[in-house]
């Protein structure tokens, strides 16, 4: 197909589909006023049933949970994936030291750039913590909790650098950390299961409301989102960041591979 | 709650529990664990399947509603699993396709061996889920997670044709999961529910409704571009091509004919109360279908990169399954489940007997291997006997699914139609892999001379596996399709739809055998047999035959040209799809 | 006004399918695909919307309060997690690409070739 040709073609196409989307637009339910039965039930239903104040993270966890698991393993089955796909091809020669783009200027690390990423590491890591933890009362969750955590840990690297950033950030540790999320969340609804009830029923002490430890078993779930996202981003940023290291003949170089040139 | 309920989640969690502890274990787990736990689930889930199939059969469907949300009067909270006995039997083959593509893949991937297993228990769960949920948005969920393991899969020998491949196949079918959340969407707008049941009767409300017609089509386009139906199949020769050949096994056995298998089912399930759904399935798929038969098998018929030439026959088969769907009749329906499965074990084996090739011989182009294949000739035979059965040989369960096909075709001239395309897919099909299975191990064919010049990469799979470990669950796989008589096809057509697809009981009749359907799958195999002798015996035919297959030359090459492996073209087409549903809906 | 967010959604899809079919970079690309992923964003997040309703989370107000579809946002929060999974496979592709070949222009790497 020619250049010209796509734009052209995909026009056509717009044309055609334009009819149908006019009418579409006209006959949803105007803006502002929807009329689904199924989120004004769980607005009513739900604070009073579970004891949590946050809708979002009551369907996530306790009425639309078994998406949530399909979700977290979708998680998995990507960081799994990037492993597979970014094995290899960096060689066996690879030094755990950062690589350098050769031409390109040495400037040191400021030593405002090294404070201020040891303020705001351990700061980001307990804020995601802070906002994992308090999934069932105020805007946030495990989700959104596991990635400021995982991104926490680049703040190691923005101020350690890159070998020391490899001592602290150590994959296996991650895997467990993913994979032992994951499997919190199956037991916690297998655990239901044992007692004879359905897979996920939220069998613990519901709490009450606006408090930290509130929804039952959606904590155990929180908890086990919470590992499973940190530790799976975790190891997404290690899989791209090996990508940067710099080859052992670099290394050895008597600059300390400043010079060294990559081909 | 009896002990059947119990079994219903059991299917998605036992396979993804095992991959998270086979991931948490890693490289402290002994040499081939992951591989034999892989193998262990996925028998298991193929007996749990099964179970909760026959249970069902019983019993009628149960229904299982994560969490105890029990829906309430007037609004339905949770989410359900209904494993009907055509849901659970398709669920609990996929199991046992996994089974064999595992035992088959033993010691393959030694080299990442826990990352694979892994992926490859996500990829089965996810499966499971797609066939048993009840929920639309939890439909999403399986598709994607399923579409996720499948992405990484494809790029796995990380050589370029199969990143190309893999980069293909994400970005379209990417494009066709947004589609089908922005259908799930318009639905939910319009039904304010994502239950099945619920969503069915918000449908049959509404009548003739843009907003629900806008939803079918692009949820359709999203299940349609992974069961890979024109002009949405562009993406599949690419990554069926190039993945691993144990991949390649559930990419074509399961993956892109459960596309199909979604499709029908929400068509039956949820938009049984839209005329205009009813009429794009009747009227524009139907004439689709016939298109995605015929297509799929010249293109098959023109490849010599026998794993291209394998794929496109799946497009051709796909084709066929969907005029099934598109029939309306429960016959067809039925017919098409039954093709799946039997279609799915046969070219399950075939993708299996080419990894064969691809670790003893190192090569999978047609001409290359010209008679290199006679000392691996039991894998010849068995090749052979896949090639019939895919010809249309009247035996089995393929062959029993074709026939409820062949019955569904409605009456006139679009019936013609279809049984015309049926016949020159199957044909030509089968026609492609019995010549290929005759020049390879059997050296028949003129000599290519300077033609055998490879087209592709160097592309050997992992050789020091033992021959008898590929051929068991080849041997397996086509024992079941051959030792599953035909009939049973038909009897269970009858016992096992009416819970499918919402019918009375006793209300699926099939029609008594005709002339026609006694004769047509004889047609097809002499089709396929004369399509390959004349290939093969080029020299020794009256010199007319190879100048009517010449005839199409022109044509195929055409074809061919427009597969060019760019994904730029391949968005374009898709947006024509898109355009081409939405013409029908709007005009 | 009520069907301009409809609009936006579609405009927004539109553009990013145009961005897919005119790339000649992969990156590229893979910033266009997460054009249309914004566009389902905004669609469902459109279809919850309640003029004059607070957020579903009944923590500043008493549960009672007007509040708007809180499905559709836990929808797109799993919907996002789709893009994020999607995005790191698909960079991690197009990374291992360029290192073979040097280059990250979708009409220059290609699949096998038919025949």
């Amino acid at each position: 197909m020619s250049p010209k040709l796509r734009p052209a073609l995909l026009a056509l196409a717009a044309l055609a589909i334009l009819p149908g989307f006019w009418r579409v637009a006209c006959a949803l339910p105007g803006f502002g006023s929807p009329v689904s039965p199924y989120g004004q039930a769980v607005n009513a239903l739900l604070p009073e049933m579970r004891r949590v104040s946050n809708m979002v993270s009551a369907i996530n966890f306790d009425v639309r949970g078994f998406d949530t698991i399909g979700e977290e393993f979708m998680l998995l089955a990507a960081v799994a994936g990037t492993v597979l796909l970014l094995r290899g091809g960096r060689g066996e020669d690879r030094a755990d030291a950062g690589g350098r783009i050769g031409g390109r200027a040495i400037v040191p690390r400021a030593d405002a750039v090294v404070l201020i990423c040891r303020i705001c590491g351990p700061f980001t890591f307990i804020f995601g913590v802070y906002v994992a933890l308090h999934a069932m009362a105020t805007p946030g969750g495990g989700f959104q909790g596991g990635v400021v955590i995982a991104s926490s840990l680049l703040l190691i690297y923005l101020g350690e650098g890159y070998g020391r950033w490899r001592q602290l950030v150590r994959e296996p540790v991650l895997d467990a950390v993913e994979g032992a999320g994951a499997l919190l969340f199956v037991a916690a609804g297998l655990l239901p299961v044992f007692l004879g009830l359905r897979f996920l029923t939220n069998v613990l002490p519901f709490g009450t409301a606006k408090d930290m430890l509130s929804g039952g078993l959606m904590i155990v779930e929180n908890a086990g989102v919470t590992l499973a996202v940190a530790g799976g981003f975790g190891t997404v940023l290690l899989e791209f960041m090996e990508e940067t290291r710099a080859t052992t003949s670099e290394v050895a170089d008597p600059d300390d591979g400043r010079t060294g040139d990559r081909a | 709650m009896t002990l059947l309920d119990v079994l219903v989640p059991f299917p998605v969690v036992l396979p993804l529990a095992v991959g998270a502890i086979v991931l948490a274990l890693g490289e402290r787990l002994p040499k081939h664990a992951p591989e034999a736990l892989g193998i262990a689930a996925a028998l298991a889930v193929a007996g749990l399947s099964a179970v909760l199939s026959r249970g069902a059969l019983d019993a009628g469907t149960p229904v299982y509603w994560f969490g105890g949300w029990e829906p309430r009067p007037g609004v339905t909270l949770g989410i359900a699993f209904a494993p009907d006995p055509a849901s659970a039997g398709i669920a609990a083959f996929i199991g046992l396709l996994f089974a064999a593509a595992l035992v088959f893949a033993w010691g393959f991937f030694d080299e990442v061996r826990s990352t694979f297993n892994v992926l490859m228990l996500l990829f089965l769960a996810a499966m499971q889920g797609f066939c048993l949920t009840r929920d639309l948005f939890n439909l999403f969920v399986w598709f994607e997670v399923m579409s996720v393991a499948a992405y990484a899969l494809t790029g796995f020998s990380l050589k370029r044709a199969s990143l190309a491949g893999a980069l293909n196949f994400t970005v379209v079918n990417s494009l066709g999961s947004m589609l089908m959340l922005a259908g799930i969407g318009l639905v939910y707008a319009r039904a304010g529910a994502l239950d099945f049941e619920a969503v069915r009767e918000a449908v049959g409300r509404a009548g003739h409704d843009p907003v629900i017609v806008g939803g079918f089509c692009l949820v359709s386009v999203a299940l349609l571009t992974k069961a890979a139906i024109l002009p949405f199949q562009f993406w599949l020769a690419d990554a069926h091509a190039v993945a691993p050949s144990p991949v390649s096994v559930i990419f074509s056995g399961s993956m892109v004919p459960i596309g199909l298998f979604g499709f029908a089912k929400i068509a039956v399930q949820v938009f049984p109360g839209s005329p205009d759904a009813g009429s794009i399935l009747h009227g524009l798929l139907f004439g689709v279908g016939c298109a995605t038969a015929v297509v799929g098998g010249l293109l098959a018929w023109s490849q010599r990169h026998l794993k291209r030439l394998l794929a496109f026959s799946t497009i051709g088969h796909i084709g066929i399954m969907l005029t099934g769907v598109a029939a309306l009749s429960p016959v067809g329906l039925a017919g098409a489940l039954a093709y799946l499965v039997g279609h799915g074990l046969v070219k399950g084996t075939l993708f299996m007997l080419v990894g064969v090739l691809l670790a003893e011989k190192a090569g999978v182009d047609e001409l290359n291997l010209r008679g290199l294949g006679r000392d691996i000739w039991p894998a010849g035979v068995l090749t052979g006997l896949a090639a019939l059965l895919l010809g249309g040989a009247p035996l089995g369960l393929l062959h029993g699914g074709a026939d409820l096909v062949s019955a569904a075709a409605p009456d006139g001239l679009a019936g013609w139609a279809m049984h015309l395309s049926v016949l020159v897919g199957t044909a030509l099909t089968g026609g492609a892999v019995l010549r290929f299975a005759g020049r390879v191990y059997l050296g028949l064919g003129p000599d290519p001379g300077d033609e055998a010049e490879a087209p592709t990469d160097e592309e050997q799979e992992k050789a020091d596996r033992p021959l008898w470990l590929m051929l068991a669950p080849c041997i397996l796989l086509l024992g079941i399709d051959v030792l599953v008589p035909a009939d049973l096809a038909e009897h269970m057509a009858a016992r096992v739809l009416p819970q499918f697809a919402h019918l009375a009981a006793g209300s699926v009749a099939v029609p008594p055998p005709t002339g026609w359907t006694a004769v047509e799958p004889w047609l097809a195999l002499l089709g396929a047999v004369a399509v390959a002798g004349v290939a093969l015996f080029r020299d020794r035919v009256p010199r007319i035959l190879p100048a009517a297959g010449g005839m199409f030359k022109p044509v195929v090459a055409g074809l061919n040209r427009l597969h060019t492996g760019v994904i730029n073209d391949y968005v374009v087409w898709m947006a024509l799809g898109v355009a081409m549903f939405a013409a029908w809906a709007t005009f | 006004m009520s069907v301009l967010p409809w609009v936006v959604a579609a405009w927004l899809f539109g553009v990013g399918v145009y961005g897919i079919a005119t790339s000649r970079n992969y990156i590229h690309l893979i910033g266009c695909l997460s054009v249309c992923q914004s566009a389902t964003y905004v669609l469902l997040l459109g279809i919850g919307y309640d003029w004059g309703a607070g957020p579903p989370i009944f923590y500043d107000h008493p549960p009672g309060t007007p509040a708007v579809d809180p499905i559709v946002q836990a929808l797109v929060l799993t919907d996002i997690v789709v893009g994020a999974t999607v995005s790191a496979l698909l960079l991690a592709m197009a990374l291992q690409v360029h290192k073979r070949e040097g280059t990250l222009d979708p009409q220059e790497i290609k699949p096998l070739k038919g025949q």
